[in-house]
């Protein structure tokens, strides 16, 4: 058994560090590529800059300049805080509309209607009531990120097998217990998809938002330095935000992986381990 | 359970003229059913599938209201779930993010706070389960038949003396529902509960009960009550003796006449 799990994981080691090598290959050939292509004229380089050119952008706007910064702590306030907000809201919303099949069906043809609109079309109107600060960019995140967790949210709740939902009856679990003890953690996987989904779109919406109408953020600092054709600022910019939707995906992937313990094997094997080591400290070995 | 052979003879569920339809009366799920079961006893219900079988469970589970008759459980009648019945589903319902021991636990959670003597009568009933080893494995760590031996534990924490099993092990393999049988009748008869529990199939039926209430459907009734005279423990050799395939023979001929009648009719 260890045997195999030390063979698993050398091989596991090799693999990694084969894909880690093939990747960064590549990487520098799609950049040489770039490079090369720049400079034999295939690409217009006041559209499209030097990969070196962008290098030195970073240089620039991290270190020399340091002008990035606020912008980028802008619009990651404005991610976040949508985000919370909106997806709590959300998920508020659809527990109450999961408990009570009254309000579900009052509310049904609204929300479909609701979820055909394209959220960012009411975001000229947000910015109108709001203001160009970042209210009105909060409140756009807020409205993106609210949707995908108010379904799944409602999804995983009313998805609940009926045998289930018998066997708390028949025990006599009173409406709390019901929904802590088994719609809730029922729905979690579900919840936790919808998550991902709107933490996707958040920072697609703080940037839509900042284009429409700003005085700051990413999406304003891209917008200046096109107008202006500093194309391998803009281009910072973009990588910037490539990288931070890299790591909050990453992040994403990572409380799943916490919350939804039991859907992943090993984190199922360790549970496992964990909870019988709690109830040896509390019961003895005995029994 | 205490007082327990001062009730011997009484009858713990005790159904007349009990009835349920659906859709407005379009589909009579049971009709006209009158039975009554004994303090102690393993009642069989076998019918091909769709003669109201789990209607018929869910009513005396108080999870379904009837449309007629009458029906008590220690002479009251019942209007809701009640805490001295607990009922096993036919699909798995074993909670995935719980280890087996905190699923066996869920009954005491949900009857207040949890005790170190619930934690231990937990224990002591997946050992009787077979499986104290595995008290710390998540459902998706453990093979099916486990699984339902883990809702068998639960069942009984719940401390309820009339189970109420609907085709618990329908879903498992032959041999692994044969020996879980087995398992069953001993589990059950050392706790001594009253127990209905439903199948479709007949050597099952007859095997695990002291007597069989054959069902036929549409609509579906209690066509039959046949007794099973065999002593206990049994083994599972019985079940190739000349006895037990005279009664098997019996109960196909309850449901045989019951179909020519309807065709007759
Ligand atoms: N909630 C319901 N609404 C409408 N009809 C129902 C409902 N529940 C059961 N029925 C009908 O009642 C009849 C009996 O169903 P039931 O589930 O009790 O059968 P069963 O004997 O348990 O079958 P199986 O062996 O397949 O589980 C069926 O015709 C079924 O369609
Ligand atoms: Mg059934």
């Amino acid at each position: 058994m260890s045997d195999e799990g030390d063979l698993g994981a050398v091989a596991a080691k090799g693999r990694t560090r084969g894909i880690v090598a093939r990747h960064a290959g590549i990487l520098v050939a799609l950049v040489a590529a770039w490079e090369i292509s720049c400079r034999m004229g295939w690409l217009d380089p006041l559209f499209f800059p030097y990969p070196s050119a962008i290098l030195l952008g970073f240089w620039r706007l991290y270190i020399t300049q340091g002008n990035i910064w606020p912008h980028l702590g802008l619009t990651m306030l404005e991610v976040l805080v949508g985000f919370l907000a909106g997806s709590a809201l959300g998920i508020a919303l659809a527990v109450c509309v999961g408990m009570s099949d009254r309000l579900r069906r009052y509310l049904k043809p609204y929300v479909v209607v609701l979820e055909a609109t394209p959220r960012i079309a009411i975001g000229p109107v947000i910015i109108a009531a709001f203001g160009f600060g970042w209210t009105s960019k909060t409140a756009i995140v807020m409205l993106v990120c609210f949707f995908a967790p108010f379904v799944n949210t409602l999804n995983g709740i009313v998805g609940v097998e009926p045998e289930k939902q018998s066997m708390f009856r028949s025990m006599g679990a009173s409406k709390v217990q019901t929904f802590t003890k088994l719609l809730w953690p029922s729905a979690l996987p579900e919840i936790s998809a919808g998550l991902r989904l709107a933490m996707a779109s958040a920072l697609g919406g703080a940037l839509v938002a900042e284009f429409i109408a700003s005085n700051a953020g990413l999406g304003v600092l891209i917008t200046q330095y096109t107008g202006t054709l500093n194309m391998a600022s803009a281009f910072v910019c973009v990588l910037t935000l490539s990288a931070l939707g890299y790591f909050i995906f990453r992040g994403m992937e990572e409380l799943d992986r916490i919350v939804v313990f039991w859907s992943d094997g090993d984190r199922t094997d360790a549970m496992s381990r964990r909870r019988k080591a709690a109830w040896r400290a509390k019961m003895g070995t005995t029994s | 359970m205490a007082d327990r052979g001062d009730r011997r003879d009484m009858s713990v569920i005790r159904a007349e003229a009990l009835r349920k339809t659906f859709g407005g009366g379009a589909v009579v799920a049971v009709d006209d059913a009158d039975f009554t079961v004994r303090e102690g006893e393993f009642i069989s219900l076998v019918g091909p599938s769709g003669c109201g079988k789990s209607t018929l469970l869910r009513m005396v589970a108080g999870l379904l209201d009837r449309s007629a008759g009458t029906l008590s459980i220690h002479g009251r009648d019942v209007t809701g779930p009640n805490p001295a019945v607990a009922m096993m589903f036919q699909k798995p319902t074993l909670l995935d993010w719980r280890t087996a021991i905190e699923n066996v636990l869920l009954p005491s959670e949900i009857g207040g706070r949890v005790t170190d003597d619930d934690r231990r009568k937990a224990m002591g009933l997946l050992r009787l389960a077979g499986l104290e080893d595995f008290a710390f494995s998540f459902p998706s760590q453990l093979s099916g038949g486990m699984q339902q031996r883990v809702a068998l534990a639960r069942l009984l924490q719940t401390g309820a003396d009339i189970l109420l099993l609907d085709e618990p092990f329908g879903a498992l393999d032959e041999f692994t529902r044969e020996h879980l049988n087995v398992e069953l009748m001993r589990i059950v008869g050392e706790v001594g509960a009253t127990t209905l529990f439903v199948t479709h199939n007949i050597g099952e039926a007859i095997f695990l009960a002291d007597r069989v209430f054959v069902m036929t459907p549409r609509p579906g009734r209690i066509a039959g009550i046949v007794e099973v005279p065999f002593e206990r423990p049994r083994r599972p050799s019985l079940q190739q003796s000349a006895e037990f395939n005279a009664l098997v023979s019996k109960v196909r001929a309850t449901f045989e006449t019951e179909t020519t009648a309807g065709e007759d009719a």
